[in-house]
């Protein structure tokens, strides 16, 4: 406040001060007016040339000072009572993120953003709470049939889309078939393309077949958002532009790169109170949204930069929320490559860093240990006993496979500098152990290129990978299968540790087929500890997301998978 | 002269030609796999082949160079292959901010540069000069991503002026073009100071003032404008470089610009629309080096004769 009243009284300061000034211009032009006049008539003398170049620019200056008065004057009067704080009536939301949106196609979504904003606006058979857990949306209930085949979902009834047209089993069916039938939509690759069948039941009841059981498949049906039947037969390109869903709010706008506003839906099934329109804004610099939120003009800004806790934890105005993600860090290791297909070496790499050391100084202490093979949020997650930093037992096992001199490796990643931060923490942390570490960092479509690039396990040059991976809470499958499975080497999956435990494997192939929760939690608790106990990555931390809100913003929260969910959003 | 203007518009088809050539084949050249990245981290062998063949990746390349110009023929941008939306839809809501963000830039850079730089010279070694001068050498050494947000720390957080960034209104516009451009109007005094002190020292400048012409006339006529041409090159070539947009300001002020798109396209390697803007930016930059020549002519008869 201090601050703000001692800028605020400086343009006045200089405001008068340069009235002044012109004043005294003013008074010196008129005498020397008349100076100059008497005296050039006389001769051409240097000296009157002199006295007229002078008073040349002293009226340009005096034209600039004016100028400058002018502008200052206006501004401030315009300024007046229009602090950006207080320019945003209360019926509009705004949420700054970090990012563009790249598509408004919900079967088409790869990018958490776009992901958010759709969930203003559609809804899908599933929906997920606040933990991420599997909660029911436009389906009332659903059941899955004891050979995990087959889906059955009770429909909500007198649901309305944007448009107008009813929510009934046929608008379902004719979403899945979209889905099913268009092999370059994501969806499909990721569960859709097994449906065989899809059965109306009655208007609101709908079975769905499956050719093999797929234990992500109750996770798709969240991703899967249901769109209006009418939007459907409009075609792929106007769906990507111009959503048409069941959600509490629905599109207006789109300015690609500006902003996408959407506005409140009266005829939502759910009736609540809510604001009346919400305008979502990428905005990638850190301080510009920091900024934003300071002023008002954005009351929700995701991410929050780490670096500026501190000043907007004493600013009433602002909270700042820590929400534990499903974002796992860690370095894969080739367990292909020597020296690394011997475990004792993994694990020797592994006990050489020090989680919490990495959390503060990579994270800016954000974030948790990373202490199984799947973050904490996830489901049928199950805590290991962390390799806590134990640089003399990583000597011993570095001495028992033989390397007691240490040896050279190589580390990938990408040119992010949070990325270069955590390649150059691991770098000083195996240098203690006597692991020479050379940092490769790459911009991301050369390195993907690296990775997967790679048709066999002998092609691939990677030795370690600084990376990250992200899965939904609930899809413990998406969690594991692509990362520790045998069947998913690049370029086919992102097991890029080479990781093949025949055990493991057969144990993912079981968890996939069972549709009893009970079970997958054991299996699931056994994949765990052996992947653990093989250490092909090392392991280093789950983020903690956080986001900032104006304290007049209820009913919005961050999911662990850094989704920004709306449903329920009002301004006090 | 309008001979000559169409002379040039007609000389531009084969650069363009040459340039199409040169932006397709070394954006395919380009390590990394659209498909890939589009098929996301977690897609299976067989998808990214699909999705490459959707895309139209798997053909040889001439064929795709000539698929691109048959449609680019046509006035068909081409579909981004990251949004799946129409280029032209991409481009639509970009071109004209950027536009008008240049030229906002672009306008008052030129006055208060030209200003500067007069005041300069004239004043030489004066404290109008000294003034001059250390704003002009502020303006070039201050990063235009910190002086952003110095900017809307004061204007945007503590006074609430303008907004921190958005295309809302003229408003927004403020604060970007002063940051994009504190540089070139540095420049361009600086260049207007020392081609005008070299102006000043000429003969006829001389003969001017003894025959009695008044400062008034002598300096914005005789000499003002004899030093323009280095002023005028430079003016344009930063003209140039403007409407390819700017990375750091369009980031920090979140301004729907042309150079955020340019960025993003590369590393998804989104050829069309990497290809599209290319094309885009050289047409911008030989118009506008046309429009530099014109100038040219309008300032030093010499020039137009010759041409």
């Amino acid at each position: 406040m201090k601050k703000k009243t001692k800028i605020y009284g400086m343009p006045f300061a200089t405001n008068q001060l340069s009235g002044c000034e012109v004043n005294y211009f003013k008074f010196r032009e008129s005498t020397e007016n008349q100076t100059a006049k008497n005296e050039i008539p006389e001769n051409q003398t240097k000296g009157g040339n002199e006295m007229r170049r002078i008073k040349f620019w002293r009226i340009l200056l005096l034209v600039v000072v004016s100028a400058v008065l002018f502008v200052g004057c206006s501004s401030n009067e315009s300024s007046s009572g229009k602090n950006g704080g207080s320019k945003k009536d209360n019926d509009e939301l705004v949420i700054a993120v970090n990012e563009n949106f790249i598509t408004m196609d919900p079967h088409n979504t790869g990018d958490t953003n776009s992901n958010s904003v759709q969930s203003a606006m559609l809804e899908g058979l599933l929906g997920s709470d606040e933990e991420g857990k599997i909660v029911p949306q436009l389906a009332e209930e659903y059941s899955i049939s004891d050979d995990a085949l087959t889906y059955s979902f009770k429909l909500r009834q007198g649901v309305k889309f944007h448009d107008g047209e009813d929510f009934n089993a046929e608008a379902v069916k004719a979403n899945f078939e979209r889905i099913m039938n268009d092999d370059s939509l994501r969806l499909y690759s990721r569960g859709f393309s097994l449906i065989t069948n899809i059965e109306i039941v009655s208007d609101y009841e709908i079975k769905v077949t499956l050719k093999e059981p797929y234990s992500g498949m109750l996770t798709r049906f969240v991703s899967a958002k249901i769109l209006s039947p009418k939007l459907l037969e409009a075609g792929s390109d106007e769906i990507g532009k111009n959503p048409v869903g069941t959600g509490p709010f629905k599109f207006v706008e789109w300015v690609q790169g500006d902003h996408l506003s959407v506005e409140r839906f009266d005829d939502y099934w759910d009736k609540k109170e809510r604001v009346k329109k919400i305008t979502y804004k990428p905005v990638p610099e850190n301080g510009s949204r920091v900024a934003m939120l300071k002023t008002g003009e954005a009351q929700v800004i995701y991410p929050m930069p780490s670096q500026n806790i501190k000043e907007l934890e004493s600013n009433k105005d602002v909270e700042v929320k820590k929400i534990p993600s499903t974002i796992a860090r860690y370095v894969s290791i080739n367990t292909m490559k020597e020296p690394f297909d011997d475990v004792r070496i993994r694990q020797a790499l592994n006990y050489a860093v020090d989680k919490d050391a990495f959390i503060s100084v990579v994270n800016s202490g954000f974030g948790l240990p990373l202490d199984s093979i799947i973050p904490s949020k996830t489901l049928h997650y199950e805590k290991q006993e962390v390799y806590k930093q134990n640089i003399e037992k990583a000597k011993e096992l570095l001495k028992e496979a033989g390397l007691e001199e240490g040896f050279k490796a190589e580390i990938w990643g990408n040119t992010n500098s949070d990325t270069m931060k955590g390649m150059q923490f691991i770098q000083q942390q195996l240098k203690e152990i006597g692991v020479d570490v050379e940092i490769k960092s790459m911009e991301e479509g050369t390195l993907s290129d690296e990775i997967y690039g790679a048709q066999t396990p002998e092609d691939a040059k990677v030795q370690m990978w600084y990376v990250s991976w992200s899965a939904y809470p609930s899809d413990t499958t998406n969690a594991t299968k692509p990362l520790f499975y045998g069947g998913s080497f690049p370029p086919g999956g992102a097991n890029t540790a080479y990781y093949k435990n025949d055990q493991v494997d057969q144990w993912i192939d079981e968890v996939n087929m069972t549709p009893d929760e009970n079970k997958q939690a054991e299996i699931y608790s056994q994949i765990q500890k052996q992947v653990y106990k093989d250490a092909p990555w090392i392991f280093l931390g789950v983020d903690e997301i956080l986001a900032g809100m104006r304290s007049n913003v209820e009913g919005v929260y961050i999911s662990p998978t850094g989704g920004i969910n709306v449903t329920d959003a009002n301004l006090k | 002269m309008p001979q000559y203007v169409l002379k040039r518009i007609f000389e531009m088809i084969p650069i363009l030609f040459i340039v199409s050539v040169l932006i397709f084949f070394f954006t395919h050249l380009i390590p990394g796999d659209p498909a890939r990245l589009v098929a996301g981290k977690d897609a299976t062998a067989e998808e990214v082949t699909i999705i490459r063949s959707e895309l139209g990746l798997d053909k040889p390349i001439w064929d795709q160079y000539i698929t691109y110009m048959g449609n680019l023929f046509q006035g068909d941008l081409g579909t981004s292959l990251k949004t799946r939306l129409p280029v032209m839809d991409m481009f639509a809501d970009r071109f004209m901010p950027s536009i008008y963000l240049t030229l906002s830039s672009m306008v008052w850079a030129l006055i208060l540069g030209l200003l500067i730089g007069t005041l300069s010279a004239v004043f030489k070694n004066k404290w109008p000069d000294y003034l001059g001068m250390v704003t002009a050498v502020s303006g070039i050494s201050l990063p235009g991503f910190w002086l952003g947000l110095l900017l809307i720390q004061v204007f945007s957080v503590q006074l609430g002026w303008f907004p921190t960034g958005g295309i809302d209104s003229w408003k927004s516009y403020v604060l970007p073009s002063l940051t994009l451009g504190a540089g070139i109007m540095s420049m361009l005094a600086r260049f207007t100071r020392s081609s005008l002190l070299e102006t000043l020292k000429a003969d006829f400048i001389r003969t001017g003032r003894a025959k009695g012409l008044k400062e008034s006339i002598v300096i914005p006529k005789h000499a003002l404008r004899n030093s323009l041409i280095p002023v005028v090159t430079i003016a344009g070539l930063q003209f140039g470089f403007l409407l390819g947009g700017s990375v750091v300001v369009e980031t920090v002020f979140s301004f729907p610009g042309m150079g955020r798109l340019l960025i993003d396209s590369i590393s998804f390697r989104d050829y069309p629309v990497i290809q599209a803007e290319l094309l885009l930016f050289s047409l911008e930059f030989i118009l506008v080096n046309l429009l530099v020549d014109i100038l040219y002519s309008f300032l030093n008869p010499k020039i137009r004769q010759v041409s």
